[in-house]
């Protein structure tokens, strides 16, 4: 067997026999059965299942930890404690989750929490919306990457789709408003932009 | 025992500052600043704000606390809890939405094969 | 009706304030200020002044009371301290000792 086995998904897998003593970093997604010490560095998430044990100082963007971690846990995103968790260490993300049965000791850090977990503003939006009513396909489709408003902030950018789209009536709306570029936008602003539906540039 | 029997609720127009102790569960609409000292189940509601240090055997916050949290069985932050403090429980546990920020200890058992940092 | 109830077991040492009802059915003591209406339960015991909009007393009650309508001791209270208010009753059983003052005026 691999020492580091890969998944089907592009997450890596330390499986339960393999001890690694070192620093660990990347881009990917990993999920911890064996034991590791050191040091773990991630750009994406860190999984712990039970029966992993990480003696190891972790910085990644999210971690589910079913298992052992002693050491400090830094997530950007979040951090959660599974009901099989033991961890000793401190914590620091903006959300941080302990579920029933989880034993942890140490200090948390939430001061980059919101305080308040307000919705993305641009779901408040009506205007576009408005219109678009009627064929509210959700953008779904998504060849286009639905998104136009991405690259601004999302609450202002309907105003300029709308009046044009409005113009060219329900059925035309050549795609003109719609910035060819769109980026893959973050899920979220996907989400918000779809109550938008610009449906019209599609067609 | 007067335990399950008897329910105190502390209603959100009332202030008090002192000490609070004794028997009983107790609901904290209001506030509460000083200390808290109870056998059963502390509950703190979502307008409540206790500031200060707080023994009970059980503690449900949906409010704020500030202060130190000691409790011999759980401490449940829900949701829309903001505490602030060192807790010392049995079971702690954080809800997605809790904003905590402090100490927590639980003992914690690790596996023989990490002796205790 | 009350929203705020001090339970039989509960002891509360400081001072109490607010704009609500009150029900004491355990111990205070220290002081007490409400906009509303304090209740002294049968068994509870306070050792406090009280400052309210109305006050009745089944339990027992040391320090004074002043309210902006009226003071009620009933049957079997045991009050010690001194009384304000523009109307007070005291029924038979009461036991009180202190002076009273109705020389209050009325809002």
């Amino acid at each position: 067997m691999a020492a580091i086995s890969k998944d089907s998904g592009a997450a890596t897998l330390i499986g339960p026999s393999i001890v690694i003593s070192g620093k660990i970093s990347g881009d990917e997604d990993l999920t911890v059965r064996g034991r590791v010490e050191g040091t773990l560095e991630l750009s994406r998430g860190l999984v712990v299942d039970p029966g992993g044990i990480v003696k190891a100082d972790v910085s990644a963007k999210s971690a589910v930890i079913s298992g052992v971690v002693v050491g400090n846990i830094r997530a950007e995103e979040s951090v959660e404690l599974t009901h099989e968790a033991r961890v000793v260490g401190d914590i620091t993300a903006p959300r941080v989750v302990i579920l029933d049965g989880a034993a942890y000791r140490g200090r948390v850090d939430m001061s980059g929490a919101p305080v308040a977990a307000a919705p993305r503003p641009a779901q408040a939006t009506p205007r576009a919306p408005a219109r678009v009513t009627a064929p509210a396909r959700p953008v779904t489709p998504l060849a286009r990457p639905v998104p136009p408003p991405a690259p601004p902030s999302r609450a202002p950018a309907p105003s300029a789709p709308a009046p044009a789209v409005a113009r060219a009536s329900v059925q035309r709306a050549e795609g003109r408003p719609v910035p060819p570029p769109a980026p893959p936008a973050p899920p979220v602003v996907a989400g918000a932009s779809r109550k938008k539906v610009i449906v019209r540039k599609r067609k | 025992m007067a335990g399950a029997s008897s329910v105190g609720v502390i209603g959100k127009g009332i202030t008090i500052r002192g000490s609070l102790s004794g028997g009983g569960d107790l609901v904290i609409e209001g506030q509460v600043e000083g200390q808290v000292a109870l056998k059963n189940h502390l509950t703190i509601e979502s307008g409540g704000r206790v500031q200060a240090t707080v023994k009970a055997a059980d503690l449900t916050v949906h409010g704020t606390a500030e202060g130190d949290i000691e409790a011999s069985g759980r401490v449940h932050l829900s949701s829309t809890a903001r505490v602030s403090g060192d807790v010392k429980a049995a079971q702690v546990v954080l809800e997605d939405g809790a904003v905590f920020n402090g100490t927590i200890e639980m003992d914690v058992k690790l596996p023989d094969v990490l002796q205790e940092r | 009706m009350a929203n705020t109830v001090i339970g039989p077991d509960l002891v509360i040492d400081g001072e109490i304030s607010g704009d609500e009802s009150l029900v004491i059915q355990g111990t205070v003591k220290g002081r007490i200020a409400l906009q509303e209406k304090v209740s002294v339960d049968g068994a509870a015991v306070v050792e406090a002044d009280v400052d309210a909009r109305a006050v009745e007393v089944s339990g027992r009650l040391t320090g004074n009371i002043q309210a902006s309508e009226r003071v009620e001791l009933r049957g079997e209270c045991r009050v010690v301290g001194d009384i304000r208010a523009p109307r007070i009753l005291i029924a038979d059983g009461a036991n009180f000792k202190g002076s009273v003052d109705m020389d209050v005026k009325e809002r």
